[in-house]
């Protein structure tokens, strides 16, 4: 299988995230490798310190929309409600829904890996 | 497509910039940002931004601020700004339409609605950036047919009075500096500088009424009778109905002034001028304006009846009140103009 089935497997919509780049199906493969470098310098441990809620807000801030313009749902989904919970002071809350989304996160991008890098 | 038009896109991550100019380099140059102050730079360096992208949370200079100072230096009046967020935050997303912000498109997005949405708002905003320089244009135009219709009347005049054309712009002159030196010294007085320039080109008319002046008296060169300073008083009403029979040649705004300071030019502080008697604050501060201006160059210039008297001693018969009295708040404004008086060479001497 190619990357773009295997994506599919793991719940990344890749009908969508074409249609947003007018169908360059080259260009997609290389924001997604693009997005493997962007997770690792946004990496939100999992013993985050909550004392830093405003950095990892951000970073979660930065995840959640890169990963709605690149249609990777499950990620884009997860990371919208870490930093909702997040801002409503629930860091513990958001803390298990990290801990659910990192291995669907490490799925992806191995994936990606495997196919581009 | 239209290229010429320019879309800034500002994010602090490349991947959604990419996705953004992918939408839209096929219609518009498309220019980055990384930050809110390197778009500001951007924009700087660049008049010709016909749209901005704008994420909202970015380090060195967040979405928000970039916003406020667009506030500051007017470039959210011309230029469409579309928060693109990933921000769900209700109050956020309220300060930045409150600060301007055209649209607010949430990630992800869809791109056809996107385009479409941003294309319509550039092309209604550069339709009405045209439309006001058109009417900037237009009223460039009118303002200077006012001015060359103001010149006009104060030239024939001035042809009857055996004076230069030079009169004339040395009273503009002299009330606009004037007229700025006591609005800034005095709040009670405070008037924009666009007013300001209209009292000055109104101030070109406040002898107009002496074209209605026999020549006898009007360039007599020895002292006027009674009976023949009677008459010349007469130049103020007479400039006023004059006035009143060409009101639609000029500006509405430089006609009131017209009218004003045509009647009252000769009006004194202590109510012992001419025509109404009108005294103090009841005369209008560009009327008192210009009787200074009009008093200081009489006396610096040489006339058929005298000769003319240098700056010091000009400057002393007005204070002495040897040509009438004035507002004291005034002559403290003269005061404090009397070097750039002499440095532009305003004294006839």
């Amino acid at each position: 299988m190619d990357l773009f089935e295997d994506l599919k497997v793991l719940g990344v919509n890749i009908d969508d995230g074409l249609r947003r780049l007018n169908g360059n199906a080259t260009l997609y493969k290389r924001l997604l490798n693009a997005f493997v470098g962007t997770l690792e310098k946004y990496y939100i441990d999992l013993d985050f310190d909550e004392n830093n809620c405003t950095e990892i807000t951000e970073k979660a801030h930065a995840i959640k929309g890169i990963a709605g313009n690149l249609s990777i749902t499950p990620l884009y989904k997860s990371y919208t409600q870490i930093v909702d919970l997040l801002r409503a002071n629930k860091a513990e809350d958001a803390r298990k829904i990290l801990e659910i989304s990192l291995p669907v996160q490490e799925e992806i991008v191995n994936c990606i890996k495997k196919h581009i890098q | 497509m239209n290229k010429e038009k320019t879309i800034l896109i500002v994010d602090d991550i490349e991947i959604n910039r990419i996705i953004l100019a992918e939408i839209f380099k096929d219609q518009y140059n498309v220019v980055e940002a990384e930050n809110g102050l390197q778009a500001l730079e951007i924009m700087n360096n660049n008049l010709n931004i016909s749209a901005v992208l704008l994420d909202l949370v970015m380090p060195v200079l967040n979405g928000i601020e970039v916003l406020k100072r667009m506030n500051k230096n007017g470039r959210i009046k011309t230029i469409p700004v579309f928060l693109i967020t990933a921000e769900s935050n209700e109050e956020t997303l309220l300060e930045g339409y409150n600060l301007g912000a055209t649209d607010v498109i949430t990630k992800p997005f869809m791109p056809h609605f996107l385009r479409h949405r941003i294309v319509n708002i550039i092309e209604l905003y550069s339709h009405r950036n045209e439309l006001e320089t058109i009417v900037a244009d237009q009223i460039k135009n009118l303002n200077k047919i006012n001015q060359s219709i103001v010149e006009t009347l104060a030239t024939l005049i001035e042809f009857r009075d055996c004076e230069s054309g030079e009169h004339v712009k040395r009273i503009s002159g002299l009330t606009k500096m004037l007229m700025k030196q006591v609005s800034d010294m005095y709040p009670e007085y405070h008037l924009p500088q666009s007013e300001i320039d209209k009292i000055g080109t109104s101030s070109i008319l406040h002898d107009v009424g002496k074209i209605s002046i026999p020549d006898s008296i009007l360039n007599k060169p020895g002292r006027l009778t009674n009976e023949e300073f009677a008459t010349m008083k007469l130049h103020t009403v007479k400039g006023c109905e004059i006035l009143q029979s060409i009101p639609n040649m000029m500006d509405k705004g430089i006609y009131d002034y017209s009218y004003d300071i045509c009647r009252h030019h000769h009006e004194r502080w202590d109510g012992r001028g001419y025509p109404d008697g009108l005294s103090g604050d009841d005369i209008s501060i560009w009327a008192q304006v210009v009787s200074v201006a009009d008093v200081y160059d009489a006396l610096t210039s040489e006339r058929v009846y005298k000769k003319a008297y240098d700056h010091s001693k000009a400057v002393d018969m007005i204070n002495n009140g040897e040509c009438g009295t004035f507002n004291p708040k005034l002559l403290e404004a003269f005061k404090a103009v009397e070097k750039e008086i002499i440095d532009k060479k305003w004294s006839n001497i």
